[in-house]
């Protein structure tokens, strides 16, 4: 999955929407087929699915090379994959085996791949942030244009940790970007019951950084944003706070009954604000790219799919040796 | 006579990614509700009854409150209008500014306080009819609503509500520019642009270099935005009643250059091809060109080659002069 930094919007090429467009239905197919998966109880442990969320990690990742780095949130999966991280091994860590990213031992809330940039899915809720400030602090002292990414939910804006960070990146000037993917709802609890007002956004005003809101629904608009605040914050500008309204199509976890949701609530959304219907139907009007190009990703995505999952239950289980390995750190 | 006034205050309005591109300022929310409150003693001087608000979020109805409850001394003797906040369900979205205007209008309120940027406006105007508007600006970087204390404003607003103020010379038909494309119809309030741009993105037309043409519906010399370029080449006045239409050109292959404050902080050089004046009503076709439409400097409307559109100068919302009635209700008061 390439990661290369992508020209900023007015200079998008077909290879370019290409690219997005596969990221955004690779994270798709994943989650979807997991959804299927998960249901036949061979999956251990619980998982959280990013499906409709697509864009924004798509739309920020793009503008990030390897060593940049990204700390992502319990619902990791599409942060990983637009970062780079094997679709295979993602696909073996989840089915807790030997053969996957973490040998099998961090399943899906704790995906990681430190050689991708991508400092793991996290079990704790507004534990990202903490983390991009060291990136950021780390980068400014070493003098590497260096930045760091990190994903919260509107849940975890409420944390401590997410507002902590919100101050110790400002006062540093570092290169942090916080998104904040606000799909409305903390857990089961609708984000008009756990937060004092619509936008996170504004938070920032009070750590002295600009907080703008952006459609998470629309990859271009989340693209070029996250591009002008990770472009200003690589060149000493200082940290952005990028919230992106959004909705998930599944529930917190897999088997969340999602009674606090209204009947028809994410088919509207599904038939009417689609990312990924979104951008098929505005690169292909504009020209910037044919049904056929796109049926093509789609086979391929699928059949990666296909042999990721049958690979994945194949694969080995950790023994008890392996009980011991990757335990500590020598540095 | 006993008046009802709408209040619309944009809680969203101000978070665009002119914050990360230019100088542009952010607005406190709390001020907006303050900026009501102000506003609201203004109406009630004036003998207003009553005020239907869109329910504000993101704490400007908070701050609002607080100061409606908190009045003491003077504060508390003066006459307010009783606050009704419409039961409207909040979706975050503009959505909520139409379900507003629209009860606004089923309940025939006098005048409609606006506070908000051009966005904002636009939005009130496309479904507000004949209701006067107070256009009141929370931002920097707008040019139909004005930067005005709010006390005065809503005096004024609140005279032409009761019929205290001769509608006559207070309230003014602004002019709006239509545009119309593949069965769609939409009106600007300030300017219409021709961009490049492929995608509407994040909404703010921010890259000057993108922009092939523009239509300014008025340009003052002092304004900024856009249609501070027309306010250079051949200001139009506030309902003189024609548009200017100016073709743009890279600055090395220009007729000539001008340097134009674009955005809060950002002044930049534009190269003008040509420019010329247009009669209200008068049907201009667009250049068949793929790239974005932005009305008042937000990208709305994706289109390709084969998409025809056409712009034209036609009557808009009814504004309140704020000076024209201070000055005409003060001298019929001396």
């Amino acid at each position: 999955m390439s990661t290369a930094a992508a020209p900023g919007t007015g200079e998008l090429t077909k290879e370019d929407m290409l690219e997005h467009y596969r990221v955004m239905r690779t994270i798709r197919e994943f989650e979807e087929r997991l959804h299927r998966e998960f249901a036949t109880g061979e999956i251990p442990g619980f998982v959280h699915l990013y499906a409709g969320e697509e864009a924004i990690a798509a739309g920020v990742c793009a503008h990030l090379g390897p060593d940049d780095y990204v700390a992502s949130t319990h619902r990791g999966h599409g942060h990983a994959i637009a970062k780079g991280c094997g679709v295979k091994a993602m696909m073996a860590e989840i089915y807790g085996k030997k053969t996957g990213l973490c040998h099998g031992k961090g399943g899906s809330m704790h995906i990681a791949d430190l050689d991708k940039g991508m400092l793991g899915a996290n079990g704790i809720v507004g534990g990202g942030p903490p983390l991009v400030c060291g990136v950021g602090l780390s980068a400014k002292v070493r003098g590497t244009d260096q930045v760091g990414v990190s994903f919260t939910g509107d849940g975890g804006s409420n944390q401590g940790t997410f507002l902590e960070s919100l101050n110790l990146a400002s006062v540093w000037d570092a290169p942090c970007v916080f998104v904040v993917e606000n799909n409305g709802y903390a857990e089961a609890t609708s984000s008009t019951y756990h937060q004092k007002g619509v936008d996170v956004a504004k938070r920032a005003d009070g750590f002295g950084m600009p907080g703008i809101v952006v459609d998470g629904h629309d990859f271009f608009a989340v693209h070029e944003a996250a591009g002008e605040a990770i472009r200003r914050a690589r060149s000493g500008g200082g940290p952005t706070l990028l919230e992106c309204k959004v909705n998930r199509y599944f529930g917190h976890f897999e088997g969340d009954q999602q009674t606090y949701r209204a009947p028809d609530e994410v088919e509207s959304i599904r038939a009417t604000r689609d990312c990924l219907d979104q951008f098929v139907k505005r690169v292909t009007s504009a020209g910037l790219a044919e049904q056929p190009d796109l049926d093509k990703i789609d086979a391929e995505v699928a059949e990666l799919l296909d042999s990721a999952v049958a690979e994945a239950k194949a694969g080995p289980d950790p023994t008890g040796e392996d009980l011991l390995t990757d335990v500590y750190v020598r540095y | 006579m006993p008046a009802t006034v709408g209040v619309i205050a944009n809680p969203a309005s101000g978070r665009d990614i002119r914050r990360l591109v230019a100088g542009a300022s952010v607005f406190d929310n709390a001020e907006k509700g303050s900026m009501v409150f102000r506003a609201m003693a203004g109406l009630g001087e004036a003998g207003v009854e009553r005020v239907l608000m869109m329910p504000a979020a993101d704490g400007v109805g908070a701050a609002l409150e607080r100061q409606l409850s908190g009045r003491r001394g003077a504060l508390a003797e003066a006459p307010f209008p009783v606050l009704e906040v419409l039961g409207q369900a909040s979706t975050g979205t503009a959505q909520d500014t139409v379900a507003a205007v629209r009860e606004m209008v089923a309940r025939d309120v006098a005048a409609i306080v606006v506070l908000g940027g051009d966005g904002t406006h636009r939005l009130v105007a496309a479904h507000c009819g004949d209701i006067p508007l107070l256009a009141l600006s929370t931002g920097t970087n707008n040019a139909f609503p004005e930067m005005r204390e709010a006390t005065v404003a809503g005096l004024a607003a609140g005279l032409v509500a009761t019929g205290a103020a001769p509608a006559d010379g207070t309230v003014v038909r602004e002019h709006g520019l239509e545009v119309s494309t593949n069965g769609r119809r939409e009106l600007a309030l300030v300017d219409v642009a021709v961009s490049t741009e492929r995608f509407v993105g994040s909404r703010a037309l921010w890259k000057a270099g993108s922009v092939s043409e523009l239509f300014v519906a008025f340009a003052g010399p002092s304004a900024i935005g856009l249609s501070a370029i027309a306010g250079i080449l051949d200001p139009v006045a506030r309902g003189e009643g024609e548009a200017l239409h100016v073709r743009l050109a890279p600055p090395g292959e220009a007729a000539r250059t001008v340097r134009v404050p674009l955005a809060p902080g950002l002044i930049a050089p534009v190269g003008v091809r040509d420019h010329r004046r247009i009669a209200a009503g008068e049907t201009v076709a667009l250049p068949a060109a793929a790239g974005c439409l932005a009305l008042d400097g937000e990208r709305e409307i994706e289109h390709s080659e084969a998409d025809a559109a056409t712009v034209r100068l036609v009557p808009g919302p009814r504004r309140i002069d704020v000076d024209a009635v201070m000055r005409l209700t003060r001298a019929a008061a001396t």
